[in-house]
């Protein structure tokens, strides 16, 4: 009962956190102000944890999984934010549309990318981080590769 | 010794949960590829299907760690989904922008 407390709560927490920062168009903390907080955060509770006579190790990594848990919970949105982009925008907005689906195609690659290399560090897998960041090197050739193709073989030839 | 087992189950009950609607997401996103796929000149389509490969090797990825289902032969099939829809889209995407 109490695990699956602290799971609701601390997910409604963070998928809150990323809907108003979604909301806003921008970050509520910069990420070079909530980075460095999360990690004295992470190191204060550790350090308490410490303290009061957890084993260091099981307290680590216990921690480093719940940070885990949390920056999957945080691509949760995105990625329905994403099928939601991909649902509503139809042929009725014309051609140029297909950029922006182009774009939301962009942000489910990159949030994959990036949950598969922060997940595999959090959880000590370098595999996982290793495939992430070989990933997260293509997308951006792929989205070029794909707007590339649509503009000179089929939107090139509308503006004609 | 008790505290640090409950500090390691809420963490495997966190993780566990969070993948899991991480998983879900992932499911929505896919379907929203698939309908793209389904639709539309083959460049949309090829987008459809890149984005498709994606999520499922983020999600049969997921399904193969040992923290969460444990399935180990997903693993494989998820990083030949990942570096091969990506490399794949690129290449298609070149030949049809020469075929014009």
């Amino acid at each position: 009962m109490l695990e699956e407390l602290f799971v609701a709560i601390y997910g409604v927490i963070v998928m809150a956190y990323v809907a108003l920062n979604i909301r806003k168009g921008g970050f509520i903390f910069d990420p070079s102000k909530l980075i460095p907080m999360l990690a004295f955060v992470f190191l204060m509770v550790f350090a308490a944890l410490a303290l009061l006579g957890f084993e260091p190790m099981i307290t680590l990594v216990s921690l480093m999984k719940i940070g885990a848990a949390g920056i999957l919970f945080a691509g949760v949105i995105p990625m329905v934010a994403a099928a939601i982009g991909m649902f509503r925008f139809n042929e009725e907005f014309g051609p140029s549309i297909f950029y922006a689906r182009n774009h939301i195609a962009g942000v489910i690659d990159t949030v994959a990318s990036l949950i598969m290399i922060f997940v595999g560090i959090l959880i000590l897998r370098l595999d996982l981080v290793a495939v992430g960041f070989f990933f997260f090197l293509l997308i951006p050739f792929a989205g070029n590769a794909l707007a590339n193709a649509y503009y000179y073989s089929y939107h090139r030839g509308l503006e004609k | 010794m008790s505290e640090a087992l409950l500090l390691q189950s809420l963490a495997d009950s966190a993780f566990f949960w969070a993948a899991l609607a991480f998983l879900v997401a992932c499911t929505v996103a896919g379907l929203g590829s698939i309908r793209l796929a389904l639709k539309g000149e083959a460049v949309t389509s090829l987008m459809g299907v890149s984005s498709f490969t994606t999520v499922a090797g983020v999600g049969l990825y997921l399904v193969s760690l040992p923290e969460l289902f444990n399935v180990g032969f997903a693993r494989d099939t998820a990083i030949a989904l990942l570096v091969l829809g990506a490399a794949g889209t690129i290449i298609f995407a070149r030949m049809f922008r020469t075929e014009e």
